[in-house]
């Protein structure tokens, strides 16, 4: 039997005002359910813009213009309710304040199983996992306005992955951590496509995540390449070329 | 005369038990890049936030060109040290990209075409002349994160402070960003980077200052240091 793919992008464009430029000009994917695929590119280029548009979060923004599909495993987005959108996907922001609103770290992680309407043991079970996988328990009883940069990001991963959607959305998540705790997040996100959640990450240092599926490469709200991240990363010339990376 | 001291400075956030740094003796010379590194909440940013007086030490005394820092007020310390916080939310409040750029220089006696120049300098250099008169906060990370830089860079401060600069920045307009500080230091400024991003912090510093736990737990600028890792 032929999995469905769990991500089905087709002839997607968006403007943020009706009669703006393109930030996205028709974009055509699929990601595998299982897969890691990474995006990459020059600031400005669309990624955050594609990922709000793959999470449902514009889907329904008031002012802009948004055309083609996108599919979830099946359901176009359009057709999936704005309560029950977390149940197919979670993002995690570039800028962690944006996400981060309760008053104990705790309280941030539960925050999202509580309005899943789980049971209390579950509940802690998911914060308890969490709090361990990402090796944050000393930040437990912490407010998440006082924490550091990197602790802030951390925390709003474990918010979203006490979700447990079936597909993760990274925006940069990993740029204000040290090199101990991006360990522990690409370790974490081995796991989570081991076990078969299928993850789309953004991100501007390719060695981070070089153990990922595939690369996407977007220039100018197009995509330019989507190939294996192996590919990609031997492919020295053209990343030179696409000034993603250099001497 | 070193430019920062700081002395015997322990700070701790109301209501917490633990300080968020303690014991610190640091001395920041104003013609060479620092770079100051440590894990996630190892108390760096607090401390580039005692040294421009945005928190006043619980205990001990930071000096500014050899005068405290309380003798300063803000706007004098401001126009001395420019400050790029981490998250440039926190810093962009103009309507515009080019007023964000001009903010800082415009003061009584300023030449407006002078202004003006510099103002175009900036916007090329960092590329952000598409967006002159875009509202900051809808740039993406990335050109935010440039326009923060510029803005501070534009106003010319003798020193720098630079939290977390490469955040949201892609490999090229990173290279952009070490040319460009590479020059700044030519001119005789310093500055002091906190990052996490230690390419960038090899390729740029001079003396490399490690934290953990809220101490100075390395210096390679000290006699028989090392370069912090973690």
């Amino acid at each position: 039997m032929l999995l469905m793919d769990a991500v089905v992008v087709k002839n997607l464009s968006y403007q943020y005002q009706p009669r703006g430029p393109y930030v996205l000009k028709d974009i055509n994917l699929e990601v595998k359910p299982g897969e890691l695929a990474v995006i990459t590119g020059l600031s400005g280029c669309g990624k955050s813009s594609l990922c709000l548009c793959l999470s449902g979060a514009i889907r329904h923004q008031r002012y802009g213009v948004m055309s083609g599909e996108v599919s979830l495993n099946g359901q176009n987005i359009e057709d999936i309710k704005g309560g029950q959108l977390a149940l197919h996907v979670g993002i995690v922001f570039q800028d962690p304040d944006t996400q981060l609103f309760s008053p104990t770290v705790e309280d941030e992680i539960a925050f999202a199983p509580e309005n899943l309407c789980l049971p209390p043991p579950q509940i802690r079970q998911r914060v308890d996992y969490v709090i361990d996988l990402l090796g944050i328990a000393a930040l437990r009883y912490a407010h998440p306005e006082q924490l550091s940069g990197g602790q802030k990001q951390l925390v709003a991963l474990a918010a979203v992955l006490a979700l447990d959607p079936p597909l993760l959305i990274l925006d940069e998540a990993m740029s204000q951590l040290d090199s101990n705790d991006k360990k522990i997040v690409a370790d974490t996100l081995e796991k989570l496509r081991e076990a078969g959640k299928t993850i789309i990450a953004v991100e501007h240092n390719l060695e981070d995540l070089s153990f990922a599926d595939r690369l996407l490469v977007m220039e100018a709200g197009q995509i330019i390449r989507f190939d294996r991240m192996e590919a990609i990363l031997e492919d020295r010339e053209f990343l030179l070329e696409r000034r993603l990376i250099y001497i | 005369m070193s430019f920062i001291q700081i002395r015997q400075v322990d700070y701790s956030y109301p209501r917490k038990t633990n300080p968020a740094v303690a014991g610190i003796n640091l001395t920041l010379e104003g013609n060479c890049i620092t770079a100051l590194v440590g894990p996630n909440g190892s108390g760096k940013t607090t401390l580039t936030k005692l040294m421009i007086g945005l928190l006043p030490p619980s205990r001990g005394e930071v000096y500014l060109a050899g005068r405290s820092l309380k003798q300063y007020t803000l706007a004098q310390i401001g126009r001395r040290i420019g400050y790029v916080f981490q998250n440039p939310d926190l810093q962009l409040f103009c309507p515009s990209v080019a007023e964000e750029i001009a903010f800082g220089m415009t003061r009584p006696g300023q030449e407006p075409e002078l202004i003006q120049e510099k103002v175009d300098f900036y916007l090329d250099y960092f590329e952000l002349g598409d967006y002159r008169n875009a509202f900051p906060l809808h740039l993406s990370q990335g050109e935010k994160q440039r326009l923060a830089i510029a803005a501070v860079l534009a106003n010319e401060p003798e020193f720098l402070i630079l939290d977390e600069p490469t955040i949201g920045l892609d490999a090229y307009r990173k290279k952009r960003l070490e040319d460009y500080l590479g020059k700044v230091v030519g001119l005789g400024r310093g500055m002091l980077l906190v990052s996490h991003d230690l390419v960038f912090v090899n390729r740029m510093a001079a003396r490399v200052v490690g934290m953990e736990n809220g101490r100075i737990t390395s210096d390679s600028g000290q006699e028989g240091g090392q370069t912090h890792e973690y």
